[in-house]
């Protein structure tokens, strides 16, 4: 039977290339299980979707109750609609994790720079996911979240009136607007989340993972062609993986069954009044994993040539998810991983990771004088990461990195 | 480290935070939620019933429900807690009209099936239990926590027939209902976490003995 089907479709040499003999370096740590993870919690959003879509209304005079009616009438409803809450920012934790190892390590550099981009693009589609999915309730930040997002595009010279019409569908914020976002959240960002993810693997496993020390394992292979750092996927890295998940889920289901409401971050108090386009509540916050470029967004409190700080600040804060994309030509280092950099690698890592946590701060208070000037002091930190990046791996001097993985 | 030095930053932003008071003018007062006494959540429903239901509905929530979590006999609750004949499935929504509360009251009275979450349990406490005297106000009454509020003080009867322990126990049994009502499922969802939390770290363990055993043989 498997030999009928392998003469047609070589199903076993896919999984085995793909999984089971992955060829996976063997100095791999925690920093490789939250890819992984992320795959878990995917597939997770896309059920617990699947199953709240089923009774979730997308008018705007229904949304609000029928998202009550889950959390009350529907079996384990609530069940459902609090693993899919919690679940997007265990999306956004996990895929900063991802990231950051990334950046750490140097994964982003050649050969790997699709992949890197591949993933990239999974974190743009991903804030959308988030930013469209957040306006379903329809509860007051609902609403107006919706509203300041979706008004930063009048901020656009000449074209911009009219490119934020036109995506709202509507002059204002309306049900109009509820439903076209829903068809978004719920079929276009999916089908173009699997896709990028589907390719982001399948990049990964035609050139092969990175490792903490930066080394090509590929250099050094024994008869077969499989490195001789390397060990299987299976059962090497499942275990591990599967490990992790254990432990992944003890936390996520401590907050899904005991902390829901995660302190208002993942689901914010005052979306539990229905949206009023007549009352604006005192703070209109973003959800905490865009806080760091919405405190950029109100740093740019300046115009300048003529362009509105209102658009000025859009291009930063849009610039500083963009900027990700351009690592692999920012980075001009010798060497991959932070282990052989030099020290103002290290400095400016240092710095980005500081920035990145105080911008997410700065981004979820209210402004004051003093923080603003520390947002736009922490702006600058964080693009200086990224901008500064061709000078000081070319200035720093590295450490040599050997030729196996150091055991 | 990092995240050490992150911490210290928000506790030293804090300092310059606008430091307002927990409770409009003054600081909430302490209150401790507590969902599990059934005979509390009764007497919170039934001050409910009586005294916020002619113009707050709870039209989120069925009746039906809130009579099986709070164990209360069906025919009991249909005697004496349904008033407007509707039947114990339907929504717990009020005969007032939105035309005639605006007429009447100046304003509609909001729904309050998710108040518990949308201002915090000890907010509710508070405010109730902060009405004063106030002849420049249409009612006579204004409110520390809610300043000029337009509700009157609905529990005036209560207050002063009632010695003030007792009072606050009406307060703090009203308050525990509409948490309950804010999130019925939350002691189904807590009694079910301790099994979930019990099987995964039951399965974490095996996990992480399998992945020790591999990790053996791979030096």
């Amino acid at each position: 039977m498997l030999q009928w089907i392998n003469s047609r479709f070589p199903i076993t040499d896919l999984v085995e290339r793909h999984l089971s003999k992955y060829p996976a370096p063997t100095n791999l740590n925690f920093w490789y299980l939250f890819g992984f993870l992320l795959i878990i919690v995917l597939v997770m959003q896309i059920l617990t979707g699947l199953w709240l879509m089923m009774n979730y209304t997308n008018t705007a005079e229904e949304a609000f109750s029928s998202v009550e009616y889950i959390m009350r009438d529907v079996e384990y409803g609530w069940l459902l609609r609090y693993l899919h809450a919690a679940g997007a920012s265990a999306f956004f934790v996990l895929i900063y994790l991802h990231m950051f190892r990334g950046m750490m390590y140097g994964s982003y550099q050649k050969p790997r720079e699709l992949i890197w981009l591949g993933g990239w693009v999974t974190y743009v589609l991903l804030c959308a996911e988030g930013f469209t999915g957040y306006v379903l309730p329809w509860g007051q930040m609902s609403f107006w979240a919706a509203q300041v997002i979706i008004s930063l595009l009048g901020s656009i010279p000449f074209i911009g009136e009219d490119l934020a019409t036109w995506v709202r569908g509507d002059y204002l914020i309306s049900g109009i607007t509820l439903s076209r976002l829903f068809a978004f959240h719920v079929v276009l960002l999916p089908i173009m989340l699997i896709a990028v993810v589907f390719f982001h693997i399948l990049a990964l496993h035609e050139i092969g993972s990175n490792n903490p020390d930066g080394i090509d394992i590929k250099k050094h292979v024994d008869d077969d062609g499989v490195p001789l750092d390397s060990k299987p996927f299976y059962p090497y890295d499942i275990t591990h993986d599967v490990y992790a998940l254990g432990v992944f889920l003890i936390f996520f289901c401590a907050i899904v069954f005991f902390f829901p409401g995660g302190g208002g971050y993942i689901l914010e108090t005052v979306n539990f009044e229905p949206a009023n386009p007549l009352s604006t509540p005192e703070h209109i916050v973003p959800s905490w994993y865009y806080t760091p470029y919405y405190a950029m967004l109100r740093a740019v409190d300046f115009s300048l040539f003529g362009l509105t700080a209102k658009f000025l600040g859009f291009v930063t804060m849009a610039a500083g998810i963009a900027i990700f994309a351009a690592l692999p030509w920012l980075d001009r280092s010798p060497v991959k991983s932070i282990r052989y950099k030099g020290i103002y690698s290290k400095i400016f890592l240092a710095g980005f990771v500081v920035s990145f946590f105080v911008l997410g701060y700065l981004g979820l208070v209210p402004p004051t004088e003093i923080k603003n000037i520390l947002a736009k002091v922490f702006t600058i930190i964080y693009f200086s990461y990224f901008l500064l990046m061709p000078i000081y791996t070319r200035l720093e001097k590295c450490k040599p990195v050997p030729e196996r993985v150091p055991t | 480290m990092k995240f050490f030095s992150f911490l210290l930053l928000i506790s030293a932003f804090n300092i310059f935070g606008a430091d307002e008071f927990s409770c409009g003018s003054i600081e909430c007062d302490d209150f401790t939620i507590n969902i599990s006494n059934n005979a509390d959540l009764q007497s919170g429903l039934s001050t409910y019933m009586n005294y916020c239901y002619g113009c707050h509905s709870l039209q989120y929530s069925r009746y039906k429900r809130v009579a099986e979590d709070l164990d209360i006999p069906i025919d009991l609750y249909i005697e004496n807690l349904i008033y407007d004949g509707s039947k114990p499935g339907e929504l717990m929504k009020i005969s007032l009209s939105k035309e005639d509360a605006i007429n009447w009251l100046g304003a509609y009275p909001p729904d309050l099936t998710l108040e518990a979450r949308v201002r915090k349990p000890e907010w509710i406490y508070t405010y109730l239990r902060s009405y004063y005297s106030d002849a420049s106000r249409p009612y006579g009454v204004n409110n520390l926590v809610y300043k000029n509020v337009s509700m009157p003080h609905v529990l005036e009867d209560l207050q002063t027939s009632l010695p003030e322990k007792e009072f606050d126990k009406v307060i703090s049994d009203l308050t525990n209902f509409l948490v309950y009502v804010s999130d019925p499922s939350a002691r189904e969802r807590k009694q079910m976490g301790v099994y979930v939390l019990l099987f995964l770290l039951l399965f974490t363990s095996f996990a992480f003995l399998l992945y020790r055993e591999y990790k053996k043989e791979l030096k």
